[in-house]
């Protein structure tokens, strides 16, 4: 009876209105419950292939997404405007956003699969959690509604609290994941407050602008009312206090200083995710809301090119001195962030251009964190915090081909040339010249400099320095006990991040291409 | 005197500032996470006070979703809070720095 019901009511939700819209992250919340149940139902032999599930099903939803992204449908007309009475509305980049956050979801899963058998954790709720946080960052990029930011946005906060503390046994994932909540609950208080006040602004009968049919909290109507008061006091703090909630989400100075700490702690896999998940996705909000805020540039911008130099000179500076891989790629994140501010402020700048050179350095550094983690997860012992520059002694020679990884990867992240990211870094300091932000340029290319530094020291590491007692000599072979096992799909993922590294670097119309097919110019 | 719009804002600016400056300065963890529930609190007076003078039911409705989020963030962080004091004695923010270069 109740199935029946249940069946008939997801029969006309499917017919006619909106939910199919959705129907991705629907899938991914109702397979990450799949797995749980799985755990308890499947005999103990078959629970080594949850994993798997998960990934397979995630292919699935990638399709559902790209489908989507390729062509937004409802009642067989294409799709303008919002869904589900304001709450989400599909935009191009919303729609990037969506689908990379799934394939970055699957990746996560292949570093997991790697790690966590090392460590004495359950691993299914770890799958779990992943997909949940997925499935919330999905709707965060293409929230139209604060309500819908809100709370996307804390899902995806409250679940990373418990994936950094996952290794529960250790002393630093608890106390990396004490202070990802003590100051992650700090940045989305203060998010909430700005939102609070752009509330009670925006939704002020006598204001100027106000639209007694729209909703006070959607962006439409928050836009509306900063277009007619761009020198009201309230909303433009409402609007500092809701970009420093995002900032702390990208890791902007000042809101890095738990950067170090919880990339440090957290699992490899988390940082992974952490890395380059959960700063995308303050990118994507910050992708949605800078149209909303474009009155209130005038106070904006200039307080965002201070905070792009600091990000920029910090983040190098201090990787400079780090020895631990994972604070190394913590800090040097922060960089990144940094690049990518540069680009969206000369974006600003230069009315009406390209999107792509954000884009293609998102994804360069994409497929350059997840080789740089994979390779991570294979060679980290069991302590998963002390990951040091010299446990990758004598990588070359205990297997050549994560040596080989390394290389291209770290050469990516350093922005060398035949590679991908150098392509990602050379279109983003064009922008910035012809926006004329010559200082920033300046640093900036000083800053890459820096980066080759410390990059190379890792690679240094791998490659150069003798793993074994300098006494003994350096063609002695390699003891079988040192060398890496590496699974065969692992190999295969490596290499095809790899390969697209080399490839997108010599040869960037296929990315250029699939973004145009998604409606981003 | 009536009591309006101003002094609800006065307070809750009041009591995020608390809530803030307490996360900020004090030491023992439960004390820091009480001041987070502080500025979740101070944000809901506030966001009660405009939906009431502004006629907009929206910010009530916000409201549960705001405690529905706190609750989530108190069961998860007490959780870490008790794993954290069973594993090193101590939950003074002062003392946790194994995390280091």
């Amino acid at each position: 009876m109740t199935s029946e019901f249940l069946l008939k009511s997801l029969a006309r939700a499917g017919a006619g209105n909106e939910w199919t819209l959705i129907a991705p992250e629907i899938l991914l919340a109702g397979l990450a419950l799949l797995l749980l149940v799985f755990e308890l139902a499947l005999p103990k032999a078959m629970r080594r292939f949850i994993p798997a599930i998960s990934i397979v099903g995630q292919i699935c939803v990638l399709a559902a997404a790209l489908l989507w992204a390729l062509e937004p449908k409802i009642n067989g007309s294409t799709l303008t405007g919002s869904i589900f009475y304001g709450m989400l509305k599909f935009t191009p980049t919303g729609q990037f956003f969506r689908v990379f956050f799934v394939i970055t979801s699957i990746l996560v899963h292949a570093i997991a699969m790697i790690s966590l058998p090392k460590q004495r954790v359950p691993r299914v709720e770890f799958f779990h959690i992943v997909l949940v946080i997925t499935a919330a960052m999905m709707l965060l990029a293409q929230a139209s509604h604060f309500l819908m930011l809100f709370v996307a946005l804390e899902t995806i906060t409250v679940g990373f609290y418990v994936l950094v503390s996952y290794y529960r046994a250790s002393a630093f994932s608890l106390e990396a994941g004490l202070k990802y909540l003590v100051l992650g609950s700090l940045s989305s208080g203060l998010l909430l407050f700005g939102i609070v006040l752009l509330y009670g602004m925006a939704g002020n009968p006598a204001a100027a602008g106000r639209y007694p049919m729209l909703d006070p909290l959607s962006y439409l109507q928050v836009h509306h009312f900063l277009a007619n008061n761009a020198d009201n006091f309230i909303g433009n703090l409402g609007v500092l206090l809701v970009l420093s909630g995002i900032a702390f989400k990208i890791g902007l100075v000042p809101f890095q200083i738990w950067i170090p700490d919880v990339y440090q702690g957290a699992p490899t896999p988390v940082t992974a995710f952490l890395s380059v998940g959960s700063k995308v996705a303050g990118f994507a909000l910050l992708f949605a809301l800078l149209p909303i805020i474009s009155p209130v540039f005038r106070v904006v911008v200039p307080l965002l090119v201070v905070v792009t130099f600091a990000t920029i000179i910090f983040g190098n500076l201090a990787a400079l001195t780090q020895y631990n891989v994972k604070r190394l790629m913590g800090l040097s994140g922060v960089s990144h962030a940094g690049f990518l501010m540069m680009g969206i402020v000369a974006g600003i700048h230069l009315k009406g251009s390209s999107d792509i050179p954000l884009f293609i350095y998102i994804i360069a550094y994409t497929l350059a964190s997840f080789a740089v983690f994979g390779v991570m997860a294979l060679v980290a012992g069991e302590n998963d915090a002390e990951q040091e520059f010299s446990d990758y002694h004598g990588l070359a020679k205990r297997n050549p081909l994560l040596a080989a990884v390394l290389v291209v990867a770290l050469g990516s992240l350093a922005g060398l040339p035949p590679l991908f990211g150098f392509m990602g870094k050379l279109l983003i300091f064009i922008d910035a010249f012809q926006a004329g932000f010559y200082w920033l340029l300046a640093v900036s290319i000083l800053a890459v400099v820096v980066s080759i530094y410390y990059y190379f020291g890792w690679i240094r590491a791998a490659f150069f320095q003798n793993w074994q007692s300098s006494a003994v000599p350096d063609e002695t072979p390699v003891h079988p006990a040192d060398r890496i096992r590496v699974p065969v799909m692992m190999r295969l993922l490596l290499i095809v991040l790899t390969l697209s590294t080399l490839c997108f670097g010599l040869y960037q119309k296929p990315v250029i291409e699939f973004l145009n097919l998604l409606r981003i110019f | 005197m009536t009591i309006g719009l101003y002094h609800y804002l006065v307070l809750a600016v009041t009591l995020f500032a608390i809530g803030f400056f307490g996360v900020l300065l004090r030491k023992n963890t439960l004390i820091i996470y009480m001041c987070l529930e502080l500025m979740l609190v101070a944000a809901t007076l506030a966001l009660v006070a405009f939906s009431r003078f502004n006629g907009t039911i929206e910010g009530n409705v916000f409201v549960f979703f705001i405690l529905t989020v706190a609750a989530a963030e108190v069961a998860v962080g007490l959780a870490i809070v008790v794993a954290l004091f069973r594993r090193r004695g101590t939950v003074d923010v002062a003392k946790l720095n194994a995390l280091k270069n």
